[in-house]
């Protein structure tokens, strides 16, 4: 239970998001363009016959013109269905339906067997929707042909076996082995009913008619209600398919009911404020997005406009926000809940109450001028005791003629919140830097809060600060707003705010640094200052900057709370890095190479010296030998050096380490073999020319 | 044979709904979204948002917030992609969900929208406090704006705020400005400073503050000014995305359609700017904007196609990467300037902006420093309202071999040619020595 109450409570939320709370606008454009938007074909026609109907009823009740390629791709779906052997006893329903408003042909031979047809349903229905659907395709077609003669032969009969279904507390079953019992149903039912006794050749029993009427009034006690008055029917919540909720429940039922109250002679007696009461129900949920709904809801407010019960009047207003300096005049339409015109009539106001106080009236009774051009009943001018602020209205609707008061219906009072605003003077405001301990005045400064101000202050610890103000409505009374703030933020973007507090008149805050410091954080520097006035009342609500004040606040203690960090700039927190490249290490600095050159050269210098000291010396090769063989061992030995010496050539320009000693190793081995020979050639050589 | 490469691939395709969770960059698509609902009549009173929704080829799925059935996993695996919370007064939510399954649904790289209204349940605090926001603790307070109000015939108390104080993302916003205001009744919420990963997306004007309108105030109300965020988002670490608002009524079609005008200015906007922006950042939301990938990581050496598998000090490499963004139907490839590269260890030693071909492709060039060791190769793409990227690939830097270094240098010539003519000399010495007389 508590969940579904839940539920309603959002529900109502929902409602009075859709609208200020207990204001009801009659339909109006917003349907309209809804209505196109939601009943769109696909492809050209609708997914079934019961959506075309819906979309063609809809459309036919906010007088949209009607798409003639809608109305006869719709003709063609319903003919086919008409025609076709095979379509069951709710397509037939759909069908015909759809034709109600298409107006298409159907040649009398179709319908003929149509009306056999049904004839047949209705005599093997066993469950409520077989009752439903073919009492209500017979009661369309004998609306839509006329010379058809349809009737039902044993309509009391009919009418017992429906009947049946009914529950004590005013609900239906679907059928006689479901338990389950709804207002769904009921809705149903009754519109079956309403269909069977207009079929009837002969008159139904009025005592059955009579226990039917209770069972309306049965039903209507279960009706549940929201806090603005709106009213309406909801089933329990079964897990079966067949839930509803509670906008498709209360359709169905109030359906069944005018179809019911349509055709019996009989009165009702139902009040008027049930019928009032649904009215707000369908109005308060404003548009729906759904195309169920959306046919729900204005096929209901149809219901509700043409009904033989009571036709309930909606009070609407242009606006509930009345501007003192624009001097707006209140005005309220009234109308039906289609928006259509009424007869006559007076709106009185009864009452104004200030809203939160339970005072005595503020302004006497009195009518409403009613204006012809536009409509609307004028109320020129605000009484003078009507300042700004918000009150709750209370107006009185008056039919001139006695006769409509049975037909049209309008609470007994209607209850408005209507806010005023006007602009509220700002007047001897001021800003003053006080001594603390004598409450002399140091510094002392005007403001001018509807223009800019460039204050700037300086205080320290010990010191006070008072910003001072009168704020008057436009009759002379003090105001109050609702907010009264003064800002302080200091350069780091701490802020702090005090509220301001009035006196009569006379709105005053006094800061003591003193009992301050620790909330600033002992930040000393430069404060920024904004006062804000605003109230819904208020025309012209402020936000100024006053300046700035430079406080000097003592430092610190060390355990002196931090202030609180704070929000980073999401912007600044990415974006692009700077872009690093490496440094690499210089490269050692080196000579330029012509110096290299010009030492190269002097390197040679002494081999070139010692050449030229070899050949001043005179040398010669004299001691070569003569023989073939040393001179072969001689030869042999000098390439083998020569060899070397070009290895150490070629281990500079190409070769690795172990290449050079490989052949190293050998040219060594063959110098060591060829050098001990001429080598001891040239001793033995020496040695006999010493001998000698 | 061709008749089960049919089943496999019939049986994959009916499988893969079941298998893929949340967005992953491999099966971007399939989404399946849980809406929760205080009650039915919401399907009907926002229809315009869960149309929109359903139109991307959403697959919605609305259940009543207390319904004993709910389950947002079974056997392990998630049922769905995203969960909106659209159930301002719930209590308890009905079957297994709870504050800890929610957290748990988002820390799995799941999408969330939540949005409160005034008299919040605690419970959707606490979801609000899970995603890193405060709302205002009176239950009865609201955002009310005496200066930013929508102006209303209707509507005396000024706490329907039209706002236009936006984040300056064309990621988050679509890159179509958002003209007229968007209109606001509900709580506000603030966000933590030391978090991160929050953003307003739309904050208060300076004017507002968070009150109940029906008392009297006594003390400074707790959040005041621009720090009130009607609108935020988070981008969690996993690149899960979250919005949190405290108007449900904003979703709502009342809002969507009615036409607004900001107090103080004199432009009446036909629409107010509710559908637009909704629509933008539940495109934001849901990946199909500002999600990214990196596909096609090379690096090799100027000249070369092969990846090495270390470099030498001072090679001239080359370093691309392709970047595609996720555009809700296919990867679209993605144009910044302001992708960079880092060559990293430690610290970044290169840092360096990839140049883009505009077709997705982002390359860049440098020498690698004189530094050997173990690098990194880092692509750390963080921009305002996009997924992060975060690429890192490791690759050695050597020094010189003993053979790299330069051989001839002509500042040594001197003493390679004092060498020479040492052993010229002593070539001509042994025959002066052996042989003269």
């Amino acid at each position: 239970m508590a969940r579904r109450l839940a539920g309603f409570l959002v529900l109502l939320l929902v409602v009075s998001i859709c609208e200020a709370a207990f204001l009801f606008q009659p339909i109006s454009d917003s349907h309209r363009s809804a209505a196109l938007e939601l009943f769109t074909p696909d492809h050209g026609s609708f997914k079934s016959l019961e959506e075309t109907y819906e979309a063609l009823r809809t459309f036919q009740i906010l007088g949209i013109e009607k798409k003639p390629d809608l109305t006869a791709t719709a003709c063609r779906s319903i003919s086919e269905t008409v025609g076709s052997s095979s379509s069951t006893a709710k397509d037939l329903f759909y069908a015909l339906k759809a034709n109600s408003i298409a107006e298409c042909k159907i040649d009398k031979k179709a319908s003929k067997g149509i009306i056999s047809r049904l004839n047949a349903a209705v005599s093997g229905a066993s469950s409520l929707l077989d009752f439903y659907y073919s009492v209500g395709g017979l009661v369309l077609i004998k609306d839509q042909s006329s010379e058809a003669d349809v009737h039902l032969a044993d309509a009391e009969g009919v009418f017992r076996s429906v009947k049946a279904f009914s529950q004590s507390d005013g609900r239906w079953r679907y059928s006689s082995n479901n338990p389950e019992s709804s207002a769904f149903a009921a809705g149903i039912a009754l519109e079956t009913l309403a269909g069977i006794v207009s079929l009837a050749s002969s008159e139904i029993d009025q005592s059955l008619i009579s226990t039917l009427k209770n069972d309306i009034i049965k039903l209507f006690d279960s009706i549940e209600k929201y806090d603005d008055g709106a009213l309406y029917f909801d089933d329990k919540l079964v897990d079966g398919h067949e839930y509803q909720g509670p906008l498709s429940t209360t359709s169905s039922v109030l359906r069944g009911l005018t179809a019911f109250a349509a055709v019996t002679a009989e009165n009702l007696n139902l009040p008027g404020d049930k019928m009032l009461g649904l009215a707000k129900f369908f109005l308060g949920i404003c548009v729906p997005g759904d195309a169920k709904d959306f046919f729900n809801q204005i096929d209901s407010l149809a219901c509700l406009e043409s009904n033989r019960v009571s036709i309930p009047l909606i009070l609407s207003f242009p606006s509930t926000v009345l501007s003192l300096t624009r001097k707006d005049s209140l005005k309220v339409g009234v109308s039906t809940v289609l928006g259509s015109e009424v007869p006559s009539l007076t709106v009185k106001l009864v009452g104004a109450f200030s809203s939160g106080s339970k005072d005595a009236s503020l302004v006497e009774s009195q009518e409403l001028d009613f204006d012809k051009a536009s409509g609307l009943h004028i109320l020129n001018g605000l009484p003078k005791s009507i300042d700004v602020g918000s009150y709750t209205f209370v107006f009185e609707v008056v039919l001139h003629e006695p006769e409509h008061e049975e037909v049209y219906f309008m609470g007994s009072q209607t209850k408005v919140p209507i806010s005023v605003t006007g602009l509220i003077k700002v007047e001897n405001s001021e800003i003053a830097v006080l001594d603390s301990d004598l409450g002399s005045i140091e510094s002392q400064k005007k403001l001018d809060l509807a223009g800019k101000n460039a204050i700037s202050l300086s205080a320290n610890h010990l010191q006070k600060l008072r910003l001072s103000f009168q704020l008057t409505t436009p009759h002379g009374r003090s105001f109050k707003p609702h907010q009264a703030f003064l800002k302080l933020r200091h350069e780091s973007k701490v802020e702090h705010i005090f509220v301001v507090g009035n006196s009569g008149k006379q709105f005053e805050i006094v800061l003591n640094f003193l009992g301050l410091v620790e909330k600033f954080f002992y930040l000393s520097g430069k404060y920024d200052m904004e006062l804000t006035i605003g109230d819904a009342a208020m025309e012209n609500s402020l936000l100024v900057a006053i300046g700035h004040i430079e406080l000097d606040l003592p430092e610190a203690p060390e355990k002196a709370p931090r202030p609180p960090p704070q929000p980073v700039d999401p912007y600044s927190r990415y974006g692009p890095k700077a872009e690093i490249t490496h440094i690499f290490r210089a490269p050692e600095k080196r000579p330029p190479q012509g110096l290299s050159l010009a030492f190269l050269g002097l390197t040679i210098l002494p081999l070139l010296g010692f050449l030229i000291g070899l050949l001043r010396l005179g040398v010669n090769l004299k001691n070569f030998p003569t023989k073939p063989v040393p001179a072969t061992f001689a030869v042999l030995f000098h390439v083998g050096i020569g060899a070397v010496l070009l290895l150490y050539v070629f281990f500079w320009v190409k070769l690795d380490l172990f290449q050079t000693l490989k052949l190293l190793g050998f040219l060594g081995v063959f110098l060591v073999f060829v050098g001990h020979r001429i080598l001891s050639h040239l001793a033995a050589a020496s040695a006999k020319l010493k001998s000698a | 044979m061709g008749k089960l490469w049919l089943i496999c691939i019939a049986s994959i395709s009916i499988l893969l709904p079941f298998l893929c969770n949340a967005f992953s960059p491999e099966t971007p698509t399939d989404r399946r979204v849980l809406v929760l609902l205080d009650d039915f009549a919401i399907m009907s009173s926002h229809s315009l948002y869960f149309n929109a929704l359903k139109s991307r080829g959403f697959d919605l799925e609305f259940k009543l917030a207390d319904d004993p059935k709910i389950a947002l996993q079974r056997y392990g695996q998630y049922l769905y992609d995203a969960l909106i919370l659209f159930c301002p007064s719930v209590e308890r939510f009905g079957g297994s969900i709870d504050v800890a399954a929610i957290v748990n649904f988002v820390d799995s790289g799941h999408d969330l929208i939540v949005a409160a209204d005034v008299n919040a349940s605690d419970l959707i605090r606490e979801v609000g406090t899970e995603c890193g926001v405060d709302f205002d603790e009176d239950p009865s307070a609201m955002v009310i704006d005496h200066i930013g109000y929508a102006v209303s015939g209707t509507e005396g108390d000024h706490t329907l705020i039209a706002s236009d104080d936006f984040i300056k993302s064309d990621v988050i916003l679509g890159g179509k400005k958002i003209e007229a205001p968007i209109l606001f009744r509900g709580i506000g919420h603030a966000v933590s400073p030391a978090n991160s990963l929050v953003l307003k997306v739309l904050s208060a004007s300076p004017s507002a503050y968070s009150a109940n309108p029906k008392s009297k105030l006594s003390t400074p109300p707790p959040l005041t000014g621009s720090a009130i965020s009607l609108v935020s988002i988070v981008q969690a670490r996993n690149n899960a995305r979250l919005l949190i608002t405290g108007s449900l009524s904003m979703f709502s079609n009342r809002f969507f359609r009615s036409g607004v005008q900001k107090a103080g200015s004199q432009t009446k906007h036909e629409k107010s700017g509710n559908e637009q922006f909704l629509t933008e950042i539940s495109k934001w939301i849901f990946h199909e904007r500002g999600h990214l990938k990196a596909v096609n990581v090379k690096h090799h050496r100027v000249g070369e196609t092969d990846e090495p598998a270390l470099y030498r000090i001072n090679d001239e490499l080359e370093y691309a990467v392709e970047i595609y963004e996720w555009s809700g139907t296919s990867w679209e490839p993605y144009v910044a300037n302001d992708v960079q590269l880092q060559f990293y260890m430690m610290s970044p030693y290169v840092l360096k902006t990839l140049s883009s071909d505009k077709k997705g492709l982002y390359s860049t060039s440098f020498k690698v420093p004189d530094v050997y060791g173990v690098f990194q190769f880092k692509v750390e793409h963080q921009k305002l309202g996009y997924t992060s990227l975060s690429l890192s690939k490791q690759i050695p830097v050597r020094p010189y071999r003993h053979n790299e270094y330069e051989r001839f240098i002509p500042a040594a010539y001197p003493y390679y040619g004092a060498a020479f003519s040492m052993m010229a000399g002593f070539f001509i010495f042994s025959f002066a020595h052996l042989y003269s007389k």
